[in-house]
């Protein structure tokens, strides 16, 4: 069952006079659970295309839906609430709220949400924390921790509202190889345990090596899409 | 949430501690101006009201004004005890009463002379008076013998009396004719302001001595209420009570009643007495004038600091938007509403508000606090628009804290304008920046 569809998108920017086509008419599928990599060079449209799933951008043409809900036709707010609740993202470079502590930083969307307890938000966070191997760390300042630390907090701040789907734009960018390689094994482990779709863009082939399908992009169009061995 | 609210608005605050110290000591400042001015006057106003009522007017005052002819005219109330009478019974609101004469003449000594409003007072029963007034020489006790009189300290120096010589007052009548009477000064007491400077006290017999009047007659019943804020309430069913007891009552002018006597009455188609009611703020007109104009330029300037301020909150808050585009839209992206962006910048700004506000009023109060214990004395020429002989703040708890809040409130509505920018940034800036 899928949980995205994209078709025949496309995405014109204007920088100055100049129109950038950083989307041609890019059309793909995503079933629930996958474990998705987007991989091409710097420029081939990688992050326009989360940006659009994301619901952070919208397409110039072309339809974009998540959970079986057409984009185009959500009011800002309804974007908004659709990000709170389906959709966890992971930054290049963390893009943690440098005044909370990490706790407050996992806890922060649980808050936004409403809903639930102080006691079941403590036990959703700390749960987390520990999954994520930073369980000692939850009064710190995220300034007090390593790159693969914060990356861990973001991994941990996407996945606290139960979400259906995980964007992660080159999550690993920032890191040295083996700390990139343990996240992607955590985003991993998240998606092998609870079913969450995880879609992470990259270019480093040993990242890609972990995911179940690789989405290839060049030049703003779709190129492959490749099984990988590994399968949810 | 709301401790979260907070706690990410203060340490927000706390990260940029430079520039905001800056804003935050420059609201402090205007609010200390604020409080300090308003206290000033405040103080102003306080003892200018308590040397006013006491030297001339109740909180509500039946007077009146009798006339020979149409072209004259004598402050006056003719048989005022049956006035007493019908006062007293419609006032049940009343503390307590004085029945002053009232006049003007020249009081001439042996070396200069000078025009004075005169009050004629009987002593025993001018409890205010004893309360306000402070003797440099002589007693007041003494004011209660025939032909003695009180003057201000700046009147004995200008006529160059002393407590003991003898003054020749010349008073023109309803009559036309010039009477005079010598008294003799037997107190001098510290100015008090304005109303010192031109006016000054005599026995109350001498007064009507000098102009020739009967003991029924006196120039003003000064009524001092409970609650000096019923005056307006008291002094209009007075007016009716009077009316319909068969006197004749004037329509209500807010005006003194010399302004009056010189201006308006005597320019009346009318003879005979009519009773005047005026409250305290009719007898105040022109002081409470003084004092508006004083709150006018305290709010001109506040207002011309306000404006600067608000230039420096919207240059801040537009550094602080910039330094931030990430942190917003990565909010923006993970789910936070627009309206929450907005209160962010704006609880930021008013906590900014509320301690650097806060901050100036405590500064402010602790200054007034000091200036009014170092009792700084003020310069004899100001003395008399001050209506103070020292230097007096009077710090009201309730003004200060409607300071603090008016001016975080302006803080608050000055941050709108780039709160409600960061609050229009599109959540794809936050991937922009890693993009």
């Amino acid at each position: 069952m899928s949980i995205i569809q994209v078709r025949d998108v496309t995405k014109v920017y204007l920088l100055g006079k100049t129109q950038v086509h950083a989307l041609r008419g890019v059309s793909l599928t995503v079933d629930k659970g996958e474990f998705l990599s987007v991989a091409g060079p710097s420029g081939s449209g990688k992050t326009t295309l989360l940006n659009l799933i994301g619901c952070v951008d919208t397409p110039t043409t072309g339809l974009v839906e998540v959970g079986g809900l057409d984009t185009s036709k959500l009011t800002e707010r309804a974007l908004t609430d659709l990000r709170l609740h389906q959709i966890g993202f992971i930054f290049q470079s963390f893009n943690l709220v440098q005044v909370l502590s990490v706790f407050q930083n996992i806890e922060f969307p649980l808050l936004l949400q409403g809903g639930l307890t102080k006691a079941e938000r403590a036990a959703r966070v700390n749960g987390l924390l520990e999954a994520t191997g930073i369980g000692e760390y939850g009064r710190h300042r995220p300034s007090e921790l390593s790159g693969g630390q914060r990356q861990r907090v973001a991994v941990a701040r996407a996945l606290v509202t139960r979400p259906a789907l995980v964007l992660a734009d080159e999550p690993t960018a920032n890191l040295d190889s083996q700390t990139g390689q343990n996240i992607i094994d955590l985003m991993r482990d998240m998606n092998r345990k609870d079913g969450t779709t995880f879609i992470f863009s990259t270019h480093d082939p040993k990242v890609m090596a972990h995911a179940s399908a690789i989405i290839r992009i060049a030049d703003g169009l779709v190129a492959v899409r490749e099984l990988v061995g590994a399968t949810a | 949430m709301l401790l979260v609210d907070l706690q990410v608005a203060a340490r927000n605050l706390t990260r940029h501690t430079r520039r905001n110290l800056f804003l935050g000591a420059a609201l402090a400042s205007v609010t200390g101006l604020l409080v300090l001015l308003g206290a000033l006057t405040a103080g102003i106003e306080g003892s200018m009201m308590e040397s006013a009522t006491t030297l001339m007017t109740g909180d509500v005052n039946v007077g009146g004004f009798f006339k020979v002819t149409s072209g004259s005219a004598a402050p006056l109330v003719s048989g005022y005890p049956k006035v007493l009478e019908a006062t007293r019974a419609a006032v049940p609101e009343l503390d307590y009463y004085t029945v002053r004469g009232r006049g003007w003449a020249k009081a001439v000594s042996d070396s200069a002379s000078m025009d004075l409003v005169l009050g004629g007072v009987d002593i025993a029963h001018e409890p205010a008076v004893r309360r306000v007034l402070q003797p440099i020489g002589g007693t007041l006790d003494e004011l209660a013998r025939p032909n003695t009189m009180l003057l201000f300290q700046g009147q004995a120096e200008r006529l160059k009396v002393s407590v003991g010589d003898v003054l020749t007052l010349s008073a023109p009548t309803e009559r036309g004719v010039n009477n005079t009477v010598d008294v003799r000064v037997v107190v001098v007491v510290k100015n008090v302001g304005i109303m010192s400077a031109f006016s000054a006290f005599i026995q109350a017999d001498s007064l009507r001595g000098l102009y020739g009047l009967s003991p029924e007659a006196t120039g003003a019943i000064h009524l001092f209420l409970k609650d000096r804020g019923q005056s307006a309430l008291v002094a209009a069913r007075l007016r009716e009570e009077f009316q319909r007891q068969g006197w004749r009552v004037m329509e209500p002018d807010p005006q003194p009643y010399y302004m009056k006597l010189f201006q308006t009455v005597p320019s009346e188609d009318w003879t005979g007495q009519k009773l005047d009611v005026t409250t305290w703020e009719d007898e105040l007109g022109q002081f409470k004038q003084f004092i508006w104009g004083i709150k006018v330029f305290t709010g001109l300037l506040v207002f011309i600091l306000m404006v600067v301020i608000v230039i420096g909150i919207l240059n801040t808050l537009a550094i602080a938007i910039r330094e931030r585009t990430r942190e917003i839209g990565t909010l923006r992206a993970i789910g936070m509403q627009r309206r929450k962006v907005l209160w962010l910048f704006m609880l930021e700004t008013a906590l900014l508000g509320l301690a650097g506000c806060a901050a100036g009023a405590l500064g402010a109060s602790a200054l007034a606090a000091g200036l009014n214990a170092a009792a700084i004395r003020v310069p004899e020429a100001v003395q008399l628009f001050l209506s103070q002989e020292h230097l007096t703040f009077q710090l009201r708890a309730a003004d200060a804290v409607s300071d603090v809040l008016l001016l975080t409130l302006v803080t608050v509505v000055a941050s709108l304008a780039p709160a409600l920018r960061a609050a229009r940034l599109k959540p794809i800036t936050a991937m922009h920046h890693i993009g």
